[in-house]
């Protein structure tokens, strides 16, 4: 411990630090900035909640703010804005709570029961009692099967039935019930959404009064709110500056455990067979470029064969061409080798890199000739001269590769977008992580803590090779 | 244990030829020197013996059996390189192993010699070091361990000591000597340094430029020598040549006919006025035991003497050095040695 203290205080002035020592801490400290900022404001929003993200809210960590509901309730009167205070945390966190523990911890009938009127309508909406509900009246009141269906059906399926004429038999709690699930005019799905709650003085009265707020954003100058003692009084502009806000530390780490359990709503997300996927291309496919590739290395520069600069210029020309421009041709290879929809459509294509080759060319000419020339005169095959000399000591230059490599595979999205898009089961965590940006679904909270799963991987490799680099090259045993 | 024989070889790197057409007989178990200057291409007929070059045209013989188109791995023969080439991944007990192993011998086999060697070379305590941890010195007696464990017909040297210090190198010349003592193998040895030539080998070989110049016992190449490089090349400091123009008269009525030169070596001049050239002393360097004089006699021809005491002869003077005749040698306008 004190040994590492003192290597870290060690100066290049004598008594104490000099010009130098000062400018090199500031050059280090503002590189380790650049480098480590985005990646630390990763990790921060991806365990902020989907209502915070979806308020671009630019907070460095998790914050939670004191929420109440804006409810908007349609019926025959038209439409009519409220705001409901005190409601319990799960309540308000129905949208974001996982499966098990709405059922598990909660019961949405027990609370509904304590509202009646607009407020429980609204209610019934937000917990999705309403298709619960209706169904139990169809059942209760011997209604038509067919008026579970109607509310998923097509447009032109709809005409052929009349909901209309069940209605009237029903009392006026129950029409309007079975009006929402149907979706019968005026009668629209409810509203139901959280807002920011903020106190500010209320300038009509001077009086410290309550605000219901949609959005904060600190660089603007004022805000637009809501008068919470009269919500249907409209939107009024209050100063930035003039506000108090309850903010509240909130991790959201249902961000992870969802689509890590597959219980992502909308969509089936399985993260391990993404993830598994990820691997199996990763490690197979660096397996492979490393023996390829340092095969290729080794003959173009330790044998003597006619052409040999002519198959490494041909090498290094590929190099010119643009990843772009072979998207085509890869693509027809693929599905003509009958290889799309596998994963080896995504490994073989990209195996022998030309990058790779000249890398491992470059490093194995400086091995010297002499020691291949030893391992012949001990009986050893051109074989075990690859595999037991060259390969070793090239080892710090393959790990560079192999490095290189499993960044490249996995991250990569065009050779799986090429060989594997039509196929599920295929999908690499590049592409599942696309999935998250649906058509008409932005799960963005999702995609962001999976964007930070998918990069442990990577920097664990970064942490358990880099040491490879770096010895190796010490240790050339010719004298 | 074998015997090699080398008939008409030469190489051609491309249309250039390095190596003019040698003939070579190696006994069984004698130590051979290969000396010559650098470039001669001493280690391309070491590298050639060992099947690491193609052999452009010739044969070459082991045991009387050509091995032409016989590959390094299968010839038996063992090298140690100049450069120890120890593989550095390696720790030294798997540099020795590495060459049994191709050959699937037997685990107890290869512990067996890897001991044994070990013992013999006094490695004992670095076997599982790597060589990177190694001095100069122990990587040499690593370098020469590997090509003892494979037990080889012969063994080929190629200046195994010339990354050692100067007195390491003597020490490990005696060792190697008393090696071949021991093992009684067949030696192929490259050097140029002609003191370990002369102290080790059975037969030397003098090479020159492609050619061999003479092949010899060391005191045979150094009394007879039977051209004028090799009479150069053996013997430190270098012979003397005088050209037959610059003599006096005295001396050429004594020459042998076709004489174009003179051959005296340092050691055999002498202050005296027997057989004697005058002498213009420009350096005088003592080293207690032996002093050495250079000057120039008629002609500019460049003399130097060695005097086995301590002289005291001044810079700029003038002296007189004579020898005895039967040291002198004679050679004619292509530098071949006349016997007189
Ligand atoms: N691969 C090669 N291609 C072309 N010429 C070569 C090659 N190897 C050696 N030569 C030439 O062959 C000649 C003999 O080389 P060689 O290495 O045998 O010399 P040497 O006697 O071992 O010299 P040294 O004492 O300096 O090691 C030299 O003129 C050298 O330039
Ligand atoms: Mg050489």
């Amino acid at each position: 411990m004190s040994a590492v203290l003192k290597f870290l205080s060690r100066t290049q002035g004598k008594n104490g630090p000099a010009l130098v020592d000062w400018i090199s801490y500031i050059y280090l400290l503002l590189g380790f900035l650049i480098i480590f900022l985005p990646v630390l404001w990763l990790l921060l929003n991806s365990i902020k909640s989907q209502f915070l993200l979806q308020k671009l809210d630019t907070n460095i960590l998790p914050l939670d703010y004191d929420r109440v509901v804006r409810a908007t309730v349609f019926g025959p009167e038209g439409k009519e804005i409220f705001i409901m205070k005190d409601m319990p945390e799960w309540v308000i966190y129905w949208n974001e709570l996982r499966d098990e523990d709405k059922k598990n911890e909660n019961n949405p009938n027990e609370f509904i029961s304590n509202y009646e009127g607009k407020e429980y309508y609204a209610l019934r909406t937000h917990l999705g009692l309403v298709s619960d509900h209706a169904k139990k009246l169809i059942k209760q009141k011997n209604l038509p099967e067919w008026l579970i269906k109607y509310p998923s059906m097509f447009p032109d399926a709809k005409k052929e039935y009349d909901p209309q004429e069940f209605l009237t038999n029903l009392n006026e709690e129950e029409i309007r019930l079975m009006s929402e699930f149907l979706g019968i005019k005026p009668y629209k799905p409810n509203g139901f959404t959280s807002q920011i709650l903020i106190s500010a003085i209320n300038p009509e009265t001077n009086k410290l009064e309550e605000y219901s707020v949609s959005r904060l954003n600190n660089n603007k100058d004022t805000v637009n709110a809501r008068l919470i003692s009269n919500p249907q009084g409209g939107i009024v502009k209050l100063q930035t500056q003039d506000i108090i806000v309850n903010k509240k530390l909130r991790p959201s780490w249902i961000n992870y455990s969802d689509p890590l359990t597959n219980n992502v709503r909308g969509m089936s997300f399985d993260a391990v067979k993404c993830l598994s996927n990820s691997l199996f291309v990763t490690i197979v496919a660096t397996i492979i470029t490393v023996l390829i590739n340092s095969m290729a290395a080794f003959a173009l520069s330790k044998y003597k064969f006619n052409g040999q600069i002519i198959f490494f210029i041909i090498i290094l020309a590929t190099l010119m061409v643009p990843a772009s421009v072979l998207i085509v041709g890869i693509f027809k290879m693929v599905s003509m080798t009958g290889l799309n929809g596998s994963l080896w459509g995504v490994i073989i294509p990209g195996a022998a890199t030309p990058t790779g080759v000249f890398m491992l060319r470059q490093y194995m000419l400086t091995i010297p000739d002499e020691l291949l020339e030893a391992a012949r005169m001990d009986a050893a095959s051109e074989w075990s001269i690859y595999w037991k000399i060259v390969f070793p000591l090239a080892l710090p230059a393959i790990a560079v590769l192999g490095i290189l490599s499993i960044i490249w595979r996995w991250n990569d999205l065009i050779l799986p977008m090429i060989a594997v898009s039509t196929t599920k089961t295929a999908y690499t965590i590049q592409l599942c992580l696309l999935d998250f940006q649906g058509e008409y679904v932005a799960q963005e909270h999702y995609r962001l803590a999976m964007t930070v799963v998918s990069l442990i991987p990577t920097t664990l490799v970064f942490v358990f090779l880099q040491r490879y680099i770096t010895t190796g090259i010490a240790n050339t045993g010719i004298k | 244990m074998a015997t090699l024989e080398i008939k008409k070889v030469r190489k051609n790197y491309g249309t250039l030829e390095v190596i003019h057409g040698i003939d070579l007989f190696i006994n069984n178990g004698e130590f051979c020197v290969l000396v010559g200057p650098s470039g001669c291409g001493k280690s391309t007929l070491l590298r050639m013996i060992a099947g690491l070059e193609q052999i452009t045209k010739g044969d070459i013989l082991i045991d009387n059996q050509v091995v032409n188109n016989i590959s390094a791995a299968r010839r038996g023969l063992a090298m140690v390189f100049q450069s120890y080439a120890l593989y550095p991944h390696m720790s030294v007990r798997q540099n020795l192993a590495f060459g049994l192993e191709n050959l699937k011998m037997k685990i107890e086999e290869i512990d067996r010699r890897i001991l044994e060697a070990a013992r013999l070379l006094r490695m004992e305590e670095y076997l599982q070091r790597k060589p990177g941890q190694l001095s100069g010195g122990q990587k040499q007696r690593v370098a020469i361990g590997r090509a003892i464990v494979r037990e080889p017909s012969i063994y080929l040297f190629d200046e195994p000591l010339s990354n050692l210090d100067a007195e390491l190198r003597v020490a490990t010349r005696v060792e190697l000597k008393a090696l071949h003592a021991r093992l009684g193998n067949t030696m192929i040895y490259v050097t140029h340094d002609q003191v370990e030539a002369m102290t080790m080998a059975d037969k030397i070989v003098v090479m020159n430029d492609g050619i061999i110049e003479q092949v010899g016992a060391p005191l045979e190449l150094y009394n007879k020598p039977s051209n004028k490089f090799v009479a150069g090349f053996i013997g430190s400091p270098k012979m003397n040549f005088i050209q037959f123009d610059y003599l006096p008269n005295s001396l050429k009525e004594k020459a042998p006919p076709n004489s174009i030169s003179l051959g005296i070596r340092p050691e055999h001049l002498s202050i005296k006025d027997e057989n004697s050239l005058l002498l213009n002393v420009e350096t005088v360097e003592q080293l207690g035991s032996d002093s050495f004089l250079y000057g120039t006699t008629s002609g500019e021809q460049k003399i130097s003497i060695k005097l086995n005491y301590q002289t005291d002869i001044q810079a700029n003077q003038s002296i007189k050095v004579g020898f005895k005749l039967d040291d002198a040698h004679w050679f004619d306008k292509d530098g071949i040695a006349l016997t007189s």
